[in-house]
Protein backbone atom coordinates (compact mmCIF):
# COMPACT_ATOMS: atom_id res chain seq x y z
CA UNK A 1 0.00 0.00 0.00
CA UNK A 2 1.33 3.40 -0.89
CA UNK A 3 1.42 6.33 1.50
CA UNK A 4 -1.38 8.21 -0.26
CA UNK A 5 -3.96 5.44 0.08
CA UNK A 6 -4.21 5.76 3.85
CA UNK A 7 -6.73 8.53 3.61
CA UNK A 8 -9.35 8.98 0.96
CA UNK A 9 -8.53 11.92 -1.29
CA UNK A 10 -10.72 14.94 -0.59
CA UNK A 11 -12.94 15.76 -3.56
CA UNK A 12 -11.44 18.56 -5.64
CA UNK A 13 -12.75 22.08 -5.57
CA UNK A 14 -14.02 21.64 -9.13
CA UNK A 15 -16.00 18.52 -8.23
CA UNK A 16 -17.67 20.29 -5.31
CA UNK A 17 -18.52 23.24 -7.55
CA UNK A 18 -19.93 20.93 -10.22
CA UNK A 19 -22.19 19.21 -7.72
CA UNK A 20 -23.39 22.49 -6.28
CA UNK A 21 -24.12 23.57 -9.87
CA UNK A 22 -26.14 20.39 -10.47
CA UNK A 23 -28.19 21.01 -7.32
CA UNK A 24 -28.90 24.60 -8.34
CA UNK A 25 -29.75 23.57 -11.90
CA UNK A 26 -32.12 20.93 -10.56
CA UNK A 27 -33.92 23.44 -8.33
CA UNK A 28 -34.06 25.98 -11.17
CA UNK A 29 -35.44 23.37 -13.55
CA UNK A 30 -38.24 22.51 -11.14
CA UNK A 31 -39.08 26.13 -10.40
CA UNK A 32 -38.94 27.17 -14.07
CA UNK A 33 -41.17 24.26 -15.11
CA UNK A 34 -43.74 25.19 -12.50
CA UNK A 35 -43.76 28.87 -13.48
CA UNK A 36 -43.93 27.98 -17.17
CA UNK A 37 -46.87 25.65 -16.62
CA UNK A 38 -48.84 28.15 -14.57
CA UNK A 39 -48.15 31.06 -16.93
CA UNK A 40 -48.54 29.46 -20.34
CA UNK A 41 -51.18 26.83 -19.91
CA UNK A 42 -54.31 28.78 -20.94
CA UNK A 43 -53.14 29.34 -24.51
CA UNK A 44 -51.65 25.88 -24.71
CA UNK A 45 -54.58 23.96 -23.36
CA UNK A 46 -57.09 25.17 -25.95
CA UNK A 47 -55.50 22.81 -28.47
CA UNK A 48 -56.29 19.90 -26.21
CA UNK A 49 -54.43 18.72 -23.16
CA UNK A 50 -52.24 16.74 -25.54
CA UNK A 51 -49.90 19.58 -26.22
CA UNK A 52 -46.64 20.60 -24.73
CA UNK A 53 -47.89 20.96 -21.15
CA UNK A 54 -47.66 17.26 -20.40
CA UNK A 55 -44.23 16.90 -21.94
CA UNK A 56 -42.93 20.05 -20.29
CA UNK A 57 -44.33 18.99 -16.91
CA UNK A 58 -42.85 15.50 -17.18
CA UNK A 59 -39.53 16.57 -18.65
CA UNK A 60 -38.85 19.61 -16.50
CA UNK A 61 -39.80 18.07 -13.16
CA UNK A 62 -38.02 14.79 -13.89
CA UNK A 63 -34.88 16.53 -15.11
CA UNK A 64 -34.83 18.62 -11.94
CA UNK A 65 -35.25 15.56 -9.75
CA UNK A 66 -32.51 13.64 -11.56
CA UNK A 67 -30.08 16.57 -11.37
CA UNK A 68 -30.78 16.82 -7.63
CA UNK A 69 -30.13 13.10 -7.18
CA UNK A 70 -26.87 13.18 -9.16
CA UNK A 71 -25.72 16.33 -7.40
CA UNK A 72 -26.53 15.33 -3.83
CA UNK A 73 -26.09 11.56 -3.73
CA UNK A 74 -22.28 11.35 -4.02
CA UNK A 75 -21.83 13.93 -1.26
CA UNK A 76 -23.77 11.98 1.37
CA UNK A 77 -21.79 10.07 4.01
CA UNK A 78 -22.31 6.31 4.04
CA UNK A 79 -24.23 6.44 7.32
CA UNK A 80 -26.83 8.64 5.64
CA UNK A 81 -26.81 6.72 2.38
CA UNK A 82 -27.68 3.39 4.00
CA UNK A 83 -30.67 5.08 5.64
CA UNK A 84 -32.18 6.07 2.30
CA UNK A 85 -33.38 2.56 1.33
CA UNK A 86 -34.78 2.26 4.86
CA UNK A 87 -36.60 5.57 4.36
CA UNK A 88 -38.00 4.48 1.01
CA UNK A 89 -39.34 1.26 2.46
CA UNK A 90 -40.71 3.18 5.47
CA UNK A 91 -42.57 5.46 3.06
CA UNK A 92 -44.35 2.35 1.80
CA UNK A 93 -44.60 0.24 4.99
CA UNK A 94 -45.70 3.01 7.36
CA UNK A 95 -48.14 4.18 4.73
CA UNK A 96 -49.65 0.72 4.92
CA UNK A 97 -49.86 0.78 8.74
CA UNK A 98 -51.55 4.17 8.58
CA UNK A 99 -53.89 2.69 5.99
CA UNK A 100 -54.84 -0.10 8.40
CA UNK A 101 -55.82 2.48 11.04
CA UNK A 102 -58.62 3.55 8.73
CA UNK A 103 -57.64 7.22 8.77
CA UNK A 104 -58.17 9.10 5.49
CA UNK A 105 -54.52 10.11 4.99
CA UNK A 106 -51.79 8.56 2.88
CA UNK A 107 -48.67 9.38 4.94
CA UNK A 108 -46.26 8.27 2.22
CA UNK A 109 -43.50 10.72 3.11
CA UNK A 110 -42.62 9.63 6.64
CA UNK A 111 -39.27 8.11 5.64
CA UNK A 112 -38.35 11.14 3.55
CA UNK A 113 -39.10 13.56 6.37
CA UNK A 114 -37.26 11.37 8.90
CA UNK A 115 -34.10 11.44 6.74
CA UNK A 116 -34.47 15.20 6.30
CA UNK A 117 -34.67 15.71 10.06
CA UNK A 118 -31.67 13.48 10.73
CA UNK A 119 -29.46 14.41 7.77
CA UNK A 120 -30.51 17.80 6.44
CA UNK A 121 -32.29 19.47 3.51
CA UNK A 122 -30.03 18.16 0.71
CA UNK A 123 -30.33 14.57 1.90
CA UNK A 124 -34.08 15.06 2.32
CA UNK A 125 -34.49 16.39 -1.21
CA UNK A 126 -32.45 13.54 -2.68
CA UNK A 127 -34.41 11.00 -0.64
CA UNK A 128 -37.72 12.42 -1.80
CA UNK A 129 -36.72 12.34 -5.45
CA UNK A 130 -35.18 8.87 -5.11
CA UNK A 131 -38.28 7.64 -3.34
CA UNK A 132 -40.39 8.48 -6.39
CA UNK A 133 -37.86 6.99 -8.81
CA UNK A 134 -37.52 3.69 -6.94
CA UNK A 135 -41.21 3.45 -6.06
CA UNK A 136 -42.03 3.83 -9.75
CA UNK A 137 -40.65 0.31 -10.24
CA UNK A 138 -43.79 -0.85 -8.42
CA UNK A 139 -46.18 2.01 -9.27
CA UNK A 140 -45.08 4.09 -12.28
CA UNK A 141 -47.63 6.84 -11.58
CA UNK A 142 -45.57 8.22 -8.67
CA UNK A 143 -42.56 8.98 -10.92
CA UNK A 144 -43.84 12.35 -12.23
CA UNK A 145 -44.32 13.57 -8.64
CA UNK A 146 -40.58 13.31 -7.91
CA UNK A 147 -40.15 17.09 -7.78
CA UNK A 148 -42.91 17.52 -5.20
CA UNK A 149 -41.40 14.76 -3.06
CA UNK A 150 -37.98 16.44 -3.30
CA UNK A 151 -39.54 19.72 -2.17
CA UNK A 152 -41.11 18.00 0.86
CA UNK A 153 -37.72 16.56 1.87
CA UNK A 154 -35.97 19.88 1.36
CA UNK A 155 -38.51 21.88 3.37
CA UNK A 156 -38.52 19.31 6.16
CA UNK A 157 -34.74 19.60 6.36
CA UNK A 158 -34.96 23.39 6.52
CA UNK A 159 -37.58 23.15 9.29
CA UNK A 160 -35.29 20.84 11.27
CA UNK A 161 -32.32 23.10 10.74
CA UNK A 162 -34.11 26.16 12.07
CA UNK A 163 -35.25 24.34 15.19
CA UNK A 164 -38.90 23.66 14.38
CA UNK A 165 -38.50 20.08 15.62
CA UNK A 166 -37.26 21.24 19.04
CA UNK A 167 -40.83 21.98 20.10
CA UNK A 168 -43.33 19.23 19.50
CA UNK A 169 -46.15 21.63 18.61
CA UNK A 170 -44.08 23.44 15.96
CA UNK A 171 -43.47 20.33 13.85
CA UNK A 172 -47.09 20.00 12.61
CA UNK A 173 -47.10 23.72 11.80
CA UNK A 174 -44.01 23.26 9.63
CA UNK A 175 -45.71 20.24 8.06
CA UNK A 176 -48.82 22.27 7.31
CA UNK A 177 -46.80 24.94 5.47
CA UNK A 178 -44.80 22.27 3.63
CA UNK A 179 -48.05 20.63 2.58
CA UNK A 180 -49.36 23.87 1.08
CA UNK A 181 -46.24 24.36 -1.05
CA UNK A 182 -45.95 20.69 -2.01
CA UNK A 183 -49.62 20.52 -2.94
CA UNK A 184 -49.37 23.59 -5.17
CA UNK A 185 -46.28 22.18 -6.93
CA UNK A 186 -47.79 18.73 -7.42
CA UNK A 187 -51.16 19.93 -8.70
CA UNK A 188 -49.96 20.72 -12.27
CA UNK A 189 -48.61 17.17 -12.53
CA UNK A 190 -51.93 15.67 -11.54
CA UNK A 191 -53.74 18.02 -13.91
CA UNK A 192 -51.51 17.91 -16.99
CA UNK A 193 -50.03 14.42 -16.84
CA UNK A 194 -52.91 12.39 -15.47
CA UNK A 195 -55.90 14.66 -15.99
CA UNK A 196 -57.08 13.98 -12.45
CA UNK A 197 -56.17 12.38 -9.16
CA UNK A 198 -55.82 8.67 -8.60
CA UNK A 199 -57.83 8.18 -5.41
CA UNK A 200 -61.60 7.95 -5.50
CA UNK A 201 -61.82 10.12 -2.36
CA UNK A 202 -59.62 12.90 -3.71
CA UNK A 203 -61.43 12.54 -7.04
CA UNK A 204 -64.71 13.29 -5.28
CA UNK A 205 -63.29 16.54 -3.87
CA UNK A 206 -61.99 17.55 -7.31
CA UNK A 207 -65.39 16.74 -8.80
CA UNK A 208 -67.07 18.99 -6.24
CA UNK A 209 -64.91 21.95 -7.28
CA UNK A 210 -65.42 21.14 -10.96
CA UNK A 211 -69.18 21.12 -10.39
CA UNK A 212 -68.81 24.70 -9.15
CA UNK A 213 -67.21 25.57 -12.48
CA UNK A 214 -63.51 25.59 -11.57
CA UNK A 215 -60.88 24.80 -14.16
CA UNK A 216 -59.19 21.43 -13.80
CA UNK A 217 -55.94 22.90 -12.48
CA UNK A 218 -57.77 25.18 -10.05
CA UNK A 219 -59.93 22.29 -8.81
CA UNK A 220 -56.95 19.97 -8.30
CA UNK A 221 -54.97 22.74 -6.59
CA UNK A 222 -57.85 23.37 -4.18
CA UNK A 223 -58.16 19.65 -3.51
CA UNK A 224 -54.41 19.52 -2.81
CA UNK A 225 -54.77 22.48 -0.46
CA UNK A 226 -57.40 20.53 1.48
CA UNK A 227 -55.62 17.16 1.65
CA UNK A 228 -51.89 17.89 1.63
CA UNK A 229 -51.40 20.33 4.54
CA UNK A 230 -53.31 18.04 6.94
CA UNK A 231 -51.45 15.01 5.66
CA UNK A 232 -48.04 16.65 6.00
CA UNK A 233 -48.88 18.05 9.44
CA UNK A 234 -49.60 14.48 10.55
CA UNK A 235 -46.43 13.18 8.87
CA UNK A 236 -44.27 15.82 10.57
CA UNK A 237 -45.88 15.07 13.94
CA UNK A 238 -45.29 11.33 13.46
CA UNK A 239 -41.66 11.96 12.53
CA UNK A 240 -41.17 14.20 15.57
CA UNK A 241 -42.60 11.40 17.70
CA UNK A 242 -40.30 8.87 16.08
CA UNK A 243 -37.24 11.11 16.36
CA UNK A 244 -37.81 11.54 20.10
CA UNK A 245 -38.59 7.84 20.57
CA UNK A 246 -35.23 6.90 19.06
CA UNK A 247 -32.36 6.58 21.52
CA UNK A 248 -30.28 9.74 21.74
CA UNK A 249 -27.20 7.66 20.93
CA UNK A 250 -28.75 6.92 17.53
CA UNK A 251 -29.89 10.42 16.62
CA UNK A 252 -26.64 12.02 17.74
CA UNK A 253 -24.74 9.85 15.24
CA UNK A 254 -25.84 12.35 12.61
CA UNK A 255 -23.62 15.39 12.17
CA UNK A 256 -26.61 17.48 11.06
CA UNK A 257 -28.46 16.74 14.32
CA UNK A 258 -25.39 17.61 16.40
CA UNK A 259 -24.42 20.73 14.47
CA UNK A 260 -27.80 22.44 14.35
CA UNK A 261 -29.09 21.03 17.63
CA UNK A 262 -32.13 19.70 15.77
CA UNK A 263 -33.76 17.87 18.66
CA UNK A 264 -34.38 19.33 22.08
CA UNK A 265 -32.24 17.86 24.85
CA UNK A 266 -34.16 15.29 26.86
CA UNK A 267 -32.93 16.43 30.25
CA UNK A 268 -33.14 20.16 29.85
CA UNK A 269 -36.37 20.60 27.91
CA UNK A 270 -38.60 17.65 27.31
CA UNK A 271 -40.79 17.81 24.17
CA UNK A 272 -44.29 18.97 25.01
CA UNK A 273 -45.78 15.73 23.82
CA UNK B 1 -15.71 -15.05 -19.50
CA UNK B 2 -19.00 -15.36 -17.68
CA UNK B 3 -20.99 -18.46 -18.41
CA UNK B 4 -23.77 -17.90 -20.92
CA UNK B 5 -26.62 -18.60 -18.57
CA UNK B 6 -28.89 -15.97 -20.04
CA UNK B 7 -30.72 -16.79 -23.22
CA UNK B 8 -29.34 -14.52 -25.94
CA UNK B 9 -32.80 -13.03 -26.41
CA UNK B 10 -32.63 -11.12 -23.09
CA UNK B 11 -31.94 -7.52 -24.08
CA UNK B 12 -29.50 -5.24 -22.37
CA UNK B 13 -31.30 -3.33 -19.56
CA UNK B 14 -30.41 -0.05 -21.26
CA UNK B 15 -32.12 -1.21 -24.44
CA UNK B 16 -35.27 -2.06 -22.52
CA UNK B 17 -35.11 1.26 -20.67
CA UNK B 18 -34.61 3.22 -23.91
CA UNK B 19 -37.52 1.38 -25.49
CA UNK B 20 -39.75 2.13 -22.48
CA UNK B 21 -38.81 5.81 -22.35
CA UNK B 22 -39.23 6.20 -26.10
CA UNK B 23 -42.60 4.44 -26.07
CA UNK B 24 -43.86 6.62 -23.20
CA UNK B 25 -42.57 9.85 -24.78
CA UNK B 26 -43.96 9.07 -28.24
CA UNK B 27 -47.34 8.00 -26.82
CA UNK B 28 -47.56 11.26 -24.86
CA UNK B 29 -46.53 13.31 -27.88
CA UNK B 30 -49.02 11.59 -30.22
CA UNK B 31 -51.72 11.87 -27.56
CA UNK B 32 -54.41 9.85 -29.26
CA UNK B 33 -56.41 7.37 -27.23
CA UNK B 34 -56.22 4.82 -30.05
CA UNK B 35 -52.43 4.90 -30.09
CA UNK B 36 -52.32 4.78 -26.27
CA UNK B 37 -54.58 1.74 -26.17
CA UNK B 38 -52.51 0.07 -28.89
CA UNK B 39 -49.32 0.64 -26.86
CA UNK B 40 -50.98 -0.72 -23.70
CA UNK B 41 -52.19 -3.78 -25.62
CA UNK B 42 -48.76 -4.34 -27.14
CA UNK B 43 -47.27 -4.23 -23.63
CA UNK B 44 -49.85 -6.75 -22.43
CA UNK B 45 -48.94 -9.09 -25.28
CA UNK B 46 -45.22 -8.71 -24.58
CA UNK B 47 -45.91 -9.43 -20.90
CA UNK B 48 -47.71 -12.63 -21.80
CA UNK B 49 -44.85 -13.64 -24.10
CA UNK B 50 -42.18 -13.00 -21.46
CA UNK B 51 -44.19 -14.78 -18.78
CA UNK B 52 -44.73 -11.87 -16.36
CA UNK B 53 -48.42 -11.36 -17.16
CA UNK B 54 -49.45 -13.14 -13.96
CA UNK B 55 -47.65 -10.57 -11.81
CA UNK B 56 -48.16 -7.57 -14.07
CA UNK B 57 -51.92 -7.83 -14.44
CA UNK B 58 -52.80 -7.44 -10.71
CA UNK B 59 -50.16 -4.72 -10.25
CA UNK B 60 -51.56 -2.73 -13.16
CA UNK B 61 -55.16 -3.33 -12.06
CA UNK B 62 -54.47 -2.04 -8.54
CA UNK B 63 -53.09 1.20 -10.01
CA UNK B 64 -55.45 1.70 -12.93
CA UNK B 65 -58.86 0.60 -11.62
CA UNK B 66 -59.27 3.37 -8.97
CA UNK B 67 -57.72 5.87 -11.38
CA UNK B 68 -60.18 5.06 -14.16
CA UNK B 69 -63.09 5.14 -11.76
CA UNK B 70 -61.95 8.50 -10.44
CA UNK B 71 -61.55 9.89 -13.99
CA UNK B 72 -64.96 8.61 -15.02
CA UNK B 73 -66.71 10.25 -12.06
CA UNK B 74 -64.64 13.43 -12.31
CA UNK B 75 -64.92 14.15 -16.02
CA UNK B 76 -67.89 12.02 -16.96
CA UNK B 77 -70.23 13.85 -14.57
CA UNK B 78 -68.54 17.22 -14.10
CA UNK B 79 -66.96 18.86 -17.13
CA UNK B 80 -67.91 22.54 -17.16
CA UNK B 81 -66.15 23.05 -20.51
CA UNK B 82 -68.35 20.45 -22.20
CA UNK B 83 -70.80 21.59 -24.90
CA UNK B 84 -72.51 18.41 -26.08
CA UNK B 85 -74.73 17.48 -23.15
CA UNK B 86 -75.81 13.84 -23.17
CA UNK B 87 -77.62 13.80 -19.84
CA UNK B 88 -78.37 16.51 -17.29
CA UNK B 89 -78.98 15.83 -13.60
CA UNK B 90 -78.79 19.23 -11.97
CA UNK B 91 -75.17 19.82 -10.95
CA UNK B 92 -73.97 16.72 -12.78
CA UNK B 93 -73.92 16.83 -16.57
CA UNK B 94 -72.68 14.01 -18.76
CA UNK B 95 -70.96 15.59 -21.75
CA UNK B 96 -69.34 14.02 -24.79
CA UNK B 97 -66.27 16.20 -24.29
CA UNK B 98 -65.92 15.06 -20.69
CA UNK B 99 -66.18 11.39 -21.60
CA UNK B 100 -63.69 11.93 -24.43
CA UNK B 101 -61.27 13.63 -22.07
CA UNK B 102 -61.59 10.80 -19.54
CA UNK B 103 -60.96 8.26 -22.31
CA UNK B 104 -57.92 10.23 -23.55
CA UNK B 105 -56.37 10.51 -20.10
CA UNK B 106 -57.28 6.99 -19.01
CA UNK B 107 -55.79 5.42 -22.14
CA UNK B 108 -52.63 7.52 -21.94
CA UNK B 109 -52.03 6.66 -18.29
CA UNK B 110 -52.75 2.99 -19.02
CA UNK B 111 -50.08 3.01 -21.73
CA UNK B 112 -47.62 4.78 -19.43
CA UNK B 113 -48.24 2.37 -16.53
CA UNK B 114 -48.07 -0.74 -18.72
CA UNK B 115 -44.84 0.36 -20.44
CA UNK B 116 -42.97 1.02 -17.22
CA UNK B 117 -44.38 -1.94 -15.32
CA UNK B 118 -43.34 -4.20 -18.20
CA UNK B 119 -39.85 -2.71 -17.96
CA UNK B 120 -39.56 -3.05 -14.18
CA UNK B 121 -40.99 -6.59 -14.13
CA UNK B 122 -38.74 -7.90 -16.90
CA UNK B 123 -35.49 -6.10 -16.08
CA UNK B 124 -32.87 -7.86 -13.97
CA UNK B 125 -32.09 -5.29 -11.31
CA UNK B 126 -28.47 -6.48 -10.74
CA UNK B 127 -27.83 -6.14 -14.49
CA UNK B 128 -29.37 -2.68 -14.50
CA UNK B 129 -27.23 -1.59 -11.55
CA UNK B 130 -24.06 -3.00 -13.16
CA UNK B 131 -24.77 -1.27 -16.46
CA UNK B 132 -25.49 2.05 -14.74
CA UNK B 133 -22.31 1.84 -12.66
CA UNK B 134 -20.34 1.25 -15.86
CA UNK B 135 -21.96 4.39 -17.32
CA UNK B 136 -20.69 6.58 -14.45
CA UNK B 137 -24.04 6.87 -12.73
CA UNK B 138 -23.08 7.38 -9.06
CA UNK B 139 -22.74 3.90 -7.48
CA UNK B 140 -24.87 5.20 -4.61
CA UNK B 141 -27.89 5.24 -6.92
CA UNK B 142 -27.46 1.59 -7.77
CA UNK B 143 -27.08 0.77 -4.08
CA UNK B 144 -30.29 2.59 -3.13
CA UNK B 145 -32.25 1.02 -5.98
CA UNK B 146 -31.12 -2.56 -5.40
CA UNK B 147 -31.21 -2.26 -1.62
CA UNK B 148 -34.76 -0.89 -1.53
CA UNK B 149 -36.13 -3.52 -3.88
CA UNK B 150 -34.60 -6.32 -1.79
CA UNK B 151 -35.41 -4.68 1.56
CA UNK B 152 -39.12 -4.19 0.90
CA UNK B 153 -40.15 -7.87 1.25
CA UNK B 154 -37.81 -8.33 4.23
CA UNK B 155 -39.39 -5.41 6.06
CA UNK B 156 -42.95 -6.62 5.68
CA UNK B 157 -41.78 -9.87 7.30
CA UNK B 158 -40.15 -7.90 10.09
CA UNK B 159 -43.32 -5.88 10.60
CA UNK B 160 -45.37 -9.07 10.91
CA UNK B 161 -42.95 -10.40 13.57
CA UNK B 162 -43.11 -7.13 15.52
CA UNK B 163 -46.89 -7.19 15.43
CA UNK B 164 -46.96 -10.80 16.67
CA UNK B 165 -44.50 -9.99 19.45
CA UNK B 166 -46.55 -6.98 20.56
CA UNK B 167 -49.79 -8.93 20.35
CA UNK B 168 -48.31 -11.62 22.55
CA UNK B 169 -47.62 -8.82 25.08
CA UNK B 170 -51.23 -7.72 24.98
CA UNK B 171 -51.44 -5.32 22.01
CA UNK B 172 -55.00 -5.20 20.71
CA UNK B 173 -55.49 -4.08 17.12
CA UNK B 174 -58.74 -2.26 16.54
CA UNK B 175 -60.94 -0.17 18.78
CA UNK B 176 -61.30 3.60 18.71
CA UNK B 177 -59.03 5.94 16.76
CA UNK B 178 -56.86 6.73 19.79
CA UNK B 179 -56.30 3.04 20.52
CA UNK B 180 -55.49 2.45 16.88
CA UNK B 181 -52.95 5.27 16.94
CA UNK B 182 -51.39 3.84 20.09
CA UNK B 183 -51.24 0.43 18.41
CA UNK B 184 -49.59 1.97 15.35
CA UNK B 185 -47.01 3.64 17.60
CA UNK B 186 -46.23 0.34 19.32
CA UNK B 187 -45.46 -1.16 15.92
CA UNK B 188 -43.71 1.77 14.30
CA UNK B 189 -41.16 2.63 16.97
CA UNK B 190 -39.60 -0.87 17.20
CA UNK B 191 -39.66 -1.16 13.40
CA UNK B 192 -37.87 2.15 12.82
CA UNK B 193 -35.42 1.49 15.64
CA UNK B 194 -34.38 -1.90 14.33
CA UNK B 195 -34.14 -0.59 10.76
CA UNK B 196 -31.86 2.27 11.78
CA UNK B 197 -29.79 -0.12 13.87
CA UNK B 198 -29.36 -2.46 10.88
CA UNK B 199 -28.50 0.46 8.62
CA UNK B 200 -25.70 1.50 10.98
CA UNK B 201 -24.16 -1.96 10.70
CA UNK B 202 -24.41 -1.88 6.91
CA UNK B 203 -22.73 1.53 6.86
CA UNK B 204 -19.72 0.15 8.72
CA UNK B 205 -19.53 -2.84 6.38
CA UNK B 206 -19.72 -0.61 3.30
CA UNK B 207 -17.19 1.87 4.66
CA UNK B 208 -14.79 -0.96 5.47
CA UNK B 209 -14.94 -1.94 1.80
CA UNK B 210 -14.26 1.56 0.52
CA UNK B 211 -17.74 2.17 -0.86
CA UNK B 212 -17.38 5.94 -0.84
CA UNK B 213 -14.02 5.90 -2.59
CA UNK B 214 -13.80 7.85 -5.80
CA UNK B 215 -11.84 5.23 -7.76
CA UNK B 216 -13.60 3.40 -10.56
CA UNK B 217 -14.15 -0.27 -9.87
CA UNK B 218 -14.25 -3.32 -12.05
CA UNK B 219 -17.38 -5.44 -12.06
CA UNK B 220 -17.84 -9.18 -11.89
CA UNK B 221 -21.02 -8.88 -13.85
CA UNK B 222 -20.61 -8.61 -17.59
CA UNK B 223 -23.87 -7.57 -19.25
CA UNK B 224 -23.91 -8.45 -22.95
CA UNK B 225 -24.51 -5.66 -25.41
CA UNK B 226 -24.57 -5.78 -29.19
CA UNK B 227 -24.08 -3.26 -31.97
CA UNK B 228 -27.65 -3.86 -33.09
CA UNK B 229 -28.94 -2.94 -29.61
CA UNK B 230 -26.80 0.19 -29.54
CA UNK B 231 -28.24 1.20 -32.90
CA UNK B 232 -31.78 0.43 -31.69
CA UNK B 233 -31.28 2.63 -28.61
CA UNK B 234 -30.01 5.52 -30.70
CA UNK B 235 -32.92 5.25 -33.14
CA UNK B 236 -35.53 4.91 -30.37
CA UNK B 237 -34.26 7.93 -28.45
CA UNK B 238 -33.92 10.00 -31.66
CA UNK B 239 -37.50 9.15 -32.63
CA UNK B 240 -38.71 10.09 -29.15
CA UNK B 241 -36.78 13.37 -29.25
CA UNK B 242 -38.18 14.14 -32.70
CA UNK B 243 -41.76 13.43 -31.57
CA UNK B 244 -41.34 15.60 -28.46
CA UNK B 245 -39.74 18.43 -30.47
CA UNK B 246 -42.51 18.27 -33.06
CA UNK B 247 -45.18 18.44 -30.35
CA UNK B 248 -43.48 21.22 -28.40
CA UNK B 249 -42.97 23.36 -31.50
CA UNK B 250 -46.69 23.13 -32.22
CA UNK B 251 -46.11 21.64 -35.68
CA UNK B 252 -47.78 18.33 -34.87
CA UNK B 253 -50.14 17.24 -37.65
CA UNK B 254 -53.56 16.74 -36.10
CA UNK B 255 -54.21 13.09 -36.87
CA UNK B 256 -57.48 12.62 -35.10
CA UNK B 257 -58.69 16.15 -34.50
CA UNK B 258 -60.65 15.36 -31.37
CA UNK B 259 -62.79 18.42 -30.69
CA UNK B 260 -61.54 19.84 -27.42
CA UNK B 261 -61.76 23.47 -28.45
CA UNK B 262 -64.21 24.22 -25.70
CA UNK B 263 -61.70 23.02 -23.15
CA UNK B 264 -60.23 26.39 -22.27
CA UNK B 265 -58.72 26.37 -18.81
CA UNK B 266 -57.57 29.56 -17.20
CA UNK B 267 -55.48 29.93 -14.07
CA UNK B 268 -56.60 30.24 -11.37
CA UNK B 269 -60.31 30.98 -11.68
CA UNK B 270 -61.26 30.31 -15.26
CA UNK B 271 -64.73 31.07 -16.60
CA UNK B 272 -66.44 27.94 -17.87
CA UNK B 273 -67.93 28.14 -21.33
Amino acid sequence: MSQQSRTLPAPGQAAVRNRRLLEILGAVSIAATFIFLVLTQPADITNGLAGGSTLVALGGFLLGAILLIIGVLPTLPTSTLVLIPVALVLNIALGQIMGSTGLPFYCDAIGTVLIAVLAGPAAGAATGALSSVVWSFINPTVLPFAAGAALIGFLAGLAARYGLFRRFYLAPVAGFVTGILAGVVSAPIAAFVFGGTSGVGTGAIVSAFRAMGDTLLAAITKQALISDPMDKAIVFAVVAMLAYALPRRTTLQFAFVRRFNVLAGKKREAPDA
Amino acid sequence: MPARLNPPAAPNPLTALAAAVAAAAITTAVSSWAVSLAVALACAMLAVRSGVAGRLAPAAAVILAPFWLSLLVMHGLFFPEGRTVLADWGAARVTAEGLGFALDMGARTAAYVMVFLLFSFTVRVPDLVAVMAARRVPPQFGYVLASTLTLAPAISGKLARIRQAQESRGLVLGGGPLRRLAAARLQMVPLVLSLIEDAGERAQALDARGFNGSRTRTSYRDVPDTAAQRAFRAVALLLAAAAVALRLSGQWPELQGFPLQGFAMLWPGGVPG
